[in-house]
C-alpha cells in the first residue's frame, strides 16, 4: 500500500497533518514571517507608521548597547556552557565510581533540571539574599565581605552563570553516563594490557568515545541558554546597570515595555537567527529534533 | 580475597564522599527552600539562619492556599498544561502515524516545516505575536495562551509518535485490515494500547513544559484572572517591599508540587526521552 501512494501525488495523506500543520503556522511559522515585516517597519511604541527600509538594522546593529547585549549574552552561554560541562562531567565519573551510593544519587539528580525557571530564582534570590541567605552568611564567615550579591554590577552575571550551571549540569550528567555505559569494555582493558593508567583511560578512552554525545549535548544547552529569559527576570530583571541584560531579555523588555517595536523585531531576529543556525548544526549532528 | 574486597571498597571512599558533595550541592538549595517554607516570617531571617525550623510550622502554607486568588492560579495553571497535552496528542498522533506509515510526496517537506518550527525560539516571536494578539483583540485568552503552549510541544510530540509507531509492526495492521478494520479503528483499537507508554512520556514531558512556563502566560494573559502559578510567583518577587521569605518558599513547594510528586515518571522518561538515539551521536 505504500509503495502505490509513493508514485502519484496525492492529497490524502496531508489531511493527517492538516490540524498539526495548521496550529504550527498559526502559532510559529506566521509570526515568524511577520516578525521579519515588522523589521522593516517604522514603528512608534506599537504603531505602525510606514515602511522604513533597513532602518531598525542600522539603528540596533550601530547602538553599542546592542554589541554590549551580544557580549553579555555569548559571555552568558559560554560561562554556564563551561560550568555545566565540567560540573555534569565530574559528577559522570564520581557518580559512576561510587557504586551503590552513585546509583541512589542518580534518581534525584535530574531534580533541579524539572524545576520551572521561575522557581529556581525563586529558590536562589533567596540563597543569595545579602541580608538573610545562607550563602552570603558562609561567605561572611570564612572572613570575606559578601557584598551586594545579586545586587553588585560586577557580581550579578557570575551568579547568574552559577545558577544557570547548577540548574543544568544534571542534564549534562545524564547524557554523559548513558555515553559513558555504551563504551566497550573491551577498549579499557586494551588500555590496561598496554600498561595505561587512569589517566589515559580518560582521555583517550572515555572522554574520545563520549565527545559526539557531549557535542550535542553542548549544542542543546546553548540554545537554551541563549534563549532563557525567565531566570534573568526573576534574579536581576537585566541589572544592575544592564550587566545581564542578554538579547533575549532585551526582546522581552522591548516586547513588554513597547518603547517601540521595530528595532525590538531586529533584536528578535538575531536571536531568531542564531537558534537555527545551532539547531540546523544539531540536526545535521545527530539526526535529531531539538527540545 | 577480603583484603581485595576491602580495597575495593577504600577505593571508593573518595568517589562516594565526592557523590555525597555533589548530592549536597544538587539537593541542598531545594531542601533549603523546603527548611524555609516550614519557618515562621521571622525565623526565617534570623542571623545566624536556622538550618532546620525551630517550631515547624504550616502557616505558609495555609497563607497560600487561603490567597483569595490561589485557586483561580491553580486552576489556570491546570487547564492550560492539561489542555495544551491534549491538543497537541490530538493534532501529533494523526501526524505522527501518518509520518510513521504512509510514504507519499511532499512528506519530507512536510516533516521539515515540524523541524523548522521546533526551532524558532518562542523568545523570537514575542514581539510579533503580541502585536497580532493585540490588533485582533485575543490578549488575555485562555483559550489563545493553550494553544500556543501546544504548539511549543508539537513538533517533539509529532516526532515520538512517529517513531513509536514506526516500531510496531505493519503486519499487525494489515491483518485487521484484510478483517474489515478501518484505519480509525485500527489506530484507536490497534496502535494506540500498542504505544500507550510512549505517549505516556510524551504527555508527561509536555506537561512538566507547560506547567513550568512563565513567558507566554506573563506576556500574553498578563490579567490577574488568567495568570498561573507560576506567573503569580514571579509577581511576588517583583512585589520585594515586604517579601515574606518562608511564604515565598512555600508558594515555591506548590507550584513546583505537581512535579515534585510526578518526578518519580518524570526522570524515567525525562531519561528515556533525552538519550534515546542521542547516545550514538
Amino acid at each position: 500500500m505504500d509503495a502505490d501512494n509513493a508514485n502519484r501525488f496525492s492529497w490524502a495523506p496531508f489531511l493527517w497533518f492538516t490540524p498539526a500543520i495548521l496550529i504550527l503556522f498559526l502559532v510559529t511559522l506566521y509570526p515568524t514571517i511577520f516578525v521579519f515585516w515588522l523589521s522593516f517597519q517604522k514603528t512608534k511604541y506599537y504603531d505602525l507608521v510606514g515602511f522604513n527600509g533597513l532602518a531598525n538594522y542600522v539603528e540596533v546593529l550601530s547602538s553599542p548597547e546592542f554589541w554590549d547585549t551580544t557580549v553579555i549574552s555569548l559571555s552568558y552561554v559560554a560561562g554556564s556552557l563551561a560550568g555545566a560541562i565540567i560540573l555534569g562531567m565530574a559528577s559522570a565519573l564520581v557518580l559512576n565510581r561510587a557504586g551503590i551510593t552513585g546509583s541512589a544519587l542518580r534518581v534525584f539528580i535530574l531534580f533541579p533540571w524539572t524545576l520551572s525557571m521561575s522557581v529556581v530564582g525563586s529558590i536562589w534570590l533567596w540563597l543569595l539574599n545579602p541580608s538573610f541567605g545562607p550563602i552570603p552568611y558562609v561567605i561572611q564567615k570564612l572572613g570575606i565581605d559578601p557584598g551586594l550579591m545579586l545586587g553588585d554590577p560586577g557580581m550579578a552575571l557570575p551568579l547568574l552563570i552559577i545558577v544557570t550551571a547548577w540548574w543544568s549540569f544534571p542534564y549534562v550528567m545524564v547524557m554523559a553516563t548513558a555515553a559513558m555505559q555504551s563504551i566497550p569494555k573491551e577498549l579499557y582493558e586494551a588500555v590496561e594490557i598496554d600498561g595505561g593508567g587512569a589517566f589515559v583511560k580518560f582521555r583517550y578512552v572515555t572522554l574520545t568515545e563520549i565527545l559526539p554525545t557531549l557535542g550535542s549535548t553542548a549544542l542543546t544547552l546553548s540554545i537554551m541558554y541563549l534563549t532563557l529569559m525567565t531566570l534573568i527576570i526573576v534574579m536581576t530583571g537585566g541589572g544592575p546597570l544592564g550587566s545581564t541584560t542578554t538579547l533575549s531579555f532585551e526582546a522581552f523588555r522591548g516586547t513588554v515595555q513597547a518603547v517601540n517595536i521595530g528595532p525590538t523585531a531586529v533584536v528578535s531576529i538575531v536571536v531568531l537567527i542564531i537558534n537555527v543556525a545551532l539547531g540546523a548544526l544539531y540536526t545535521r549532528l545527530t539526526g535529531r529534533v531539538t527540545g | 580475597m577480603s583484603s581485595a574486597l576491602s580495597n575495593r571498597t577504600t577505593g571508593q571512599m573518595p568517589a562516594i564522599l565526592g557523590s555525597l558533595v555533589i548530592g549536597i550541592i544538587v539537593l541542598g538549595p531545594v531542601l533549603w527552600a523546603f527548611a524555609t517554607s516550614f519557618k515562621t516570617e521571622v525565623e526565617a531571617v534570623v542571623v545566624p539562619p536556622t538550618l532546620w525550623p525551630n517550631s515547624p510550622t504550616l502557616e505558609n502554607y495555609t497563607k497560600v492556599l487561603k490567597d483569595a486568588a490561589f485557586f483561580t492560579d491553580l486552576w489556570n495553571s491546570v487547564a492550560y498544561s492539561v489542555g495544551a497535552v491534549i491538543i497537541a496528542l490530538l493534532v501529533g498522533i494523526p501526524a505522527g502515524y501518518a509520518a510513521a506509515r504512509f510514504s507519499f510526496k511532499g512528506k519530507r517537506a512536510l516533516m521539515l516545516v515540524v523541524l523548522a518550527t521546533s526551532m524558532v525560539p518562542g523568545v523570537a516571536l514575542l514581539v510579533p505575536t503580541y502585536y497580532l494578539l493585540e490588533t485582533v483583540g485575543l490578549l488575555n485568552s485562555g483559550i489563545v495562551v493553550t494553544i500556543i503552549l501546544s504548539a511549543r510541544i508539537i513538533p517533539q510530540t509529532v516526532w515520538f509518535i512517529a517513531n513509536f509507531v514506526e516500531a510496531v509492526p505493519v503486519e499487525i495492521e494489515d491483518s485487521a485490515m484484510i478483517d474489515g478494520a478501518s484505519r480509525f479503528q485500527i489506530i484507536w483499537a490497534l496502535i494506540l494500547p500498542l504505544i500507550r507508554p510512549g505517549i505516556a512520556a510524551v504527555a508527561t514531558i509536555g506537561i512538566v513544559t507547560t506547567w513550568n512556563d512563565y513567558i507566554t502566560v506573563a506576556v500574553f494573559a498578563p490579567e490577574v484572572a488568567k495568570r498561573t502559578l507560576q506567573v503569580a510567583l514571579v509577581n511576588q518577587v517583583f512585589d520585594a517591599v515586604g517579601i515574606s521569605w518562608s511564604y515565598m518558599m512555600a508558594f515555591v513547594m506548590v507550584a513546583s508540587s505537581p512535579v515534585i510528586l510526578m518526578f518519580g515518571f518524570v526522570q524515567k522518561w525525562f531519561i528515556s526521552g533525552l538519550t534515546a538515539g542521542a547516545v550514538k551521536g
